[in-house]
């Protein structure tokens, strides 16, 4: 195997190259070339939350965000908690420099347009698509990601999981971007899908995460990744009694639309997954690896009938948009992601009155993911009083509002991954297409390896991630401030004085019961 | 010590399963030597003169020479043995081999995380699944909380002095509910792995580790078995054994290794192994026929070993076809004599533990996905 670019970065030519490129740009923080521990400096007006309560502003940023850093209380109470939703929601307007600058410099593979499952730009084409040029209307290229070691591409699509949920001002889209991650869960040990994760990542997940619901279901159905995890690619009719492969036919009617109680039969699934038979994706050993096409001759072509509808014989792939179709437009859909949003930014067990608000948005919107989200942010549930700071932080969480809560700079290198992984939280590591667990009961046996994570961040022991605490101390003016700040409150008597008494107060307030909750 | 209530807070013993993976493609031939089969003499010249020294097990095989520690576990039933095992597939490479072993087939995740991600509250405690060594096995990707351990000091709450720890258990006094019960189960694991840390206790029952770091790891499980804290799931790796060039010196020595500390194991744990299942696996066996190096290159079918409570031991299990030249695999006319093949599955072996650990039908569907299981009856 040739070496990766990755791997070519990480010699002594790579650092040089990079140095020489990457000077002379102003205003920068000139740590964020080459992957070193990075962190946004803090500016503004840093006052810290004054209210003995979580109020309706720190509430936001718990749920909107994956922490709150110094200053982001000041902010958005500045602008108002409305605004505030409205800048989140509308994430290409974001300035984003420093992030995507970061990610530019260490993981620029993970977006090489060379790589993608989509249609190449109207640049001028190479060797390849000279000689095929239907290729370039195809989404042909993601086989280039073949040519990296599968654990260098999951650690460093990993490490830019870590550092966008930390850096990026576009905390939203993160937060949906794992939603989805989780809702189409793809565990890329699994096949050739451990190289195909990344496009699915890029193309499929963050291109649609604050789009539309029913356009992101058509990326992931057609998603070389998830044909190789879900077995699509292995659903064929090539005649006779060929009985199709129902895996992914199933997963997406109990999992990715209508829910396990959503009122389909086994014979709907049997006869979707005869809808999709013959999509299936070239694998490494067949030149244009990677690539996504439809059989016509391992499809099956006859009439079938998929909740109630007819899906006429003879439509080839045109079936597949007709059953997507009949699954983002149910009712029984918009139910079971109505419920696992309010899930997610409500409480673990929703009320009810919020599911039905929000599945009703969801199908005015016709499947428009921003007012879905704008409708759940504006019923009385999510500002309810008794469900701030209800929910159980699920270790991720935890580990990258440290890192905000503290303006630690970070690579997001191996000791945090470790981290996560410890915590049972790593990304792209949960094998079951049912994505990780949002319920608090999953998670509260990892307070061990929260709390040492706390002590070792604060410490200085994890290796590539760095918290100046004394200096913290003095920019929010005091360690009443950074109580507040971390806390999003004022601290009780009692984490005061336990604060005080533990010798090493911000460790402390990071592993308090307080800032294990959002 | 007296049982206490695991760090779950259930109260319920559990059993505790150590699955120990001897990379590099042990040679099962030369751990469990066909020593009345003619045909291994004859393809085994210089190698099988060495084996027909080891321990006699039975009329047919025999146990490699420096394995004679398990020799009791035999006798007294406690070890099965499984002859012939391994992956369906048929490739050659160990990385393809092992990946597709720990991952069960072409399978997200490992066959042992997912076991215990299908059985709530299994594997969900602080410190119920341990990784020895430095990094996560496959086998284990997608467990609930996996803790990778070479030491105790893994285990402690790092960095903490005794005022911080004070006021944290001050801090999580005042949770009720969930939050505060998984904080003092925490609170109570830490104070007996430190326990174990500061005091620690020689093993029991005269049992003497060697100084291998094997063998140690080893040690170190048991300390965690019998300090009750919850310990469930726990892997182990025993490396080196690609054996193609002059096999019999490295061969010796991790047989030597692998046997004493498990029998050194099993001594400490005592009565203790009436919980406890282990389980020794290897990606592939190797070739029937000697090379002109005295060593083996890459075959087939290999050997697993099962030790602990409840086992039919002093047996062996599985389907067995002699070393025949027509019963062997063979890669193609110019191959030499061929290999021994696949005749049971490890999953076949892997799912009869599992069923001892309390998994149901619907647990080792999801462990091992597309696969038909057929179960070895190993256990009573």
């Amino acid at each position: 195997m040739r070496p990766t670019r990755r791997q070519f970065i990480a010699t002594g030519a790579g650092a040089v190259l990079a140095t020489g490129t990457g000077c002379g740009r102003g205003g920068e923080d000139v740590r964020s070339r080459m992957g070193l521990p990075t962190h946004r400096p803090l500016s503004g007006d840093v006052t810290p939350p004054a209210g003995r309560e979580i109020d309706a502003v720190s509430h936001a940023l718990n749920r909107l965000t994956f922490g709150v850093r110094p200053g982001d209380h000041r902010r958005v109470a500045a602008m108002g908690v409305p605004a505030f939703i409205e800048e989140q929601l509308a994430p290409e307007k974001i300035e984003d420099r420093l992030c995507e600058r970061v990610l530019r410099r260490g993981f620029d593979h993970l977006s090489d347009p060379r790589s993608s499952l989509l249609p190449r730009g109207a640049g001028a084409p190479d060797a390849l698509a000279r000689m095929f040029p239907a290729l370039e209307h195809q989404s042909t290229r993601v086989g280039e990601l073949y040519e990296f070691k599968d654990k260098t591409l999951l650690e460093d699509l990993s490490r830019a999981t870590v550092l966008r949920a930390v850096l990026s001002e576009r905390q939203l889209l993160e937060v949906m971007v794992q939603f989805w991650t989780d809702h189409f869960n793809i565990d890329p040990s699994k096949g050739e899908s451990r190289w195909l994760k990344a496009a699915d990542d890029r193309d499929v997940i963050r291109a649609h995460a604050l789009g539309n619901f029913r356009a992101l279901l058509r990326a992931s159905a057609v998603s070389p990744a998830m044909l190789w995890y879900l077995d699509g690619r292995v659903n064929r009719h090539a005649g006779g009694n060929d009985r199709p492969n129902e895996n992914y036919a199933r997963e997406l009617l109990e999992l990715h639309t209508l829910g396990v109680h959503g009122g389909y039969t086994q014979g709907d699934v049997l006869e979707v997954a005869r809808c999709l038979t013959g999509w299936t994706v070239r694998d490494r050993k067949r030149f244009l690896r990677g690539r996504v096409e439809f059989m016509a001759r391992l499809h099956d072509d006859g009439p079938k009938r998929v909740l109630g509808h007819e899906v006429p014989a003879g439509l080839g792939p045109g079936d597949l948009d007709r059953v997507l179709d009949i699954l983002a437009g149910h009712p029984a859909t918009a139910r079971h992601l109505a419920g696992k949003l309010c899930r997610r930014f409500i409480a673990d067990d929703p009320p009810e009155t919020a599911v039905a608000a929000v599945a009703a948005a969801f199908t005015a919107a016709g499947g428009a993911i921003p007012a879905t989200l704008r409708a759940l942010f504006a019923t009385p549930e999510f500002g309810a009083p008794g469900v701030r700071a209800a929910k159980f932080k699920r270790p991720f969480h935890f580990v990258v509002s440290a890192l905000r809560a503290t303006n630690a700079r970070t690579d997001s290198s191996r000791d945090v991954l470790d981290a996560l992984v410890r915590l049972g939280h790593a990304p792209f590591r949960w094998a079951t297409p049912d994505g990780y667990p949002e319920e608090a009961g999953h998670w509260r046996n990892t307070l061990l390896w929260r709390w040492n994570f706390a002590t070792a961040l604060v410490g200085g022991r994890v290796r590539g991630s760095t918290v100046d605490a004394a200096g913290l101390r003095q920019t929010l003016g005091g360690d009443d401030a950074v109580m507040a700040t971390v806390l999003g409150r004022l601290p009780t008597e009692t984490e005061r004085v336990a604060y005080h008494q533990s010798r090493s107060g911000l460790a402390l307030l990071l592993a308090s019961p307080a800032f294990q909750a959002c | 010590m007296a049982t206490q209530a695991v760090i779950s807070g259930q109260g319920d013993q559990r059993r505790t399963l150590v699955v120990i993976f001897l990379r590099g493609a042990a040679d099962g031939l030369a751990l469990v030597p066909p020593l009345g089969d003619d045909h291994f003499h004859r393809a085994r010249p210089r190698l099988a003169a060495v084996a027909t020294k080891g321990v006699r097990l039975d009329d047919l095989f025999g146990l490699h020479a420096r394995m004679r520690s398990l020799e009791n576990a035999w006798r007294e039933g406690e070890l099965a043995i499984v002859h012939a095992c391994g992956i369906e597939d048929d490739t050659r490479s160990h990385f393809e081999a092992q990946d597709l072993m720990e991952h069960g087939g072409v399978a997200a995740g490992g066959w042992l995380g997912r076991y215990l991600r299908s059985r709530p509250p299994a594997g969900a405690g602080a410190l119920a699944c341990v990784a020895v060594g430095k990094a996560l096995p496959e086998c284990l990707i997608g467990a609930p909380s996996v803790s990778v351990m070479q030491t105790f000091e893994d285990f402690s709450l790092g960095g903490g002095t005794p005022a911080f720890r004070a006021q944290l258990e001050r801090l999580y006094a005042m949770e009720r509910g969930d939050l505060g019960a998984a904080a003092r189960d925490t609170f109570d694991a830490l104070v007996r792995i430190e326990a174990l840390r500061t005091s620690p206790r020689p093993p029991d029952n005269g049992a003497i580790y060697g100084r291998d770091e094997f063998s140690a790891g080893l040690a170190r499980l048991a300390q965690l078995i019998k300090a009750d804290v919850g310990l469930e799931a726990a892997s182990i790796d025993l490396p080196g054994w690609d054996s193609h060039f002059a096999q019999q010196g490295q061969v010796d020595t991790l047989a030597g290794r692998l046997a004493d500390g498990i029998a050194a194991f099993r001594r400490d744990l005592g009565l203790r192994m009436a919980t406890t299942t282990v389980v020794v696996m290897t990606e592939f066996g190797r070739t029937v026929e000697e090379n002109s190096a005295f060593g083996t290159d890459h075959g087939r079918g290999s050997t697993m070993l099962v030790l602990g409570g409840g086992v039919r031991g002093g047996r062996m299990h599985g389907e067995w076809h002699g070393l025949a030249p027509e019963k062997l695999e063979r890669r193609g006319v110019l191959e030499g004599y061929g290999d021994l093949p696949v005749l049971n599955n490890y999953r076949n072996v892997l799912g009869a533990v599992l069923n001892r650990h309390g998994g149901t039908s619907a647990n080792l569907a999801a462990t091992f996905p597309e696969f038909s299981l057929n179960t070895l009856p190993l256990f009573d």
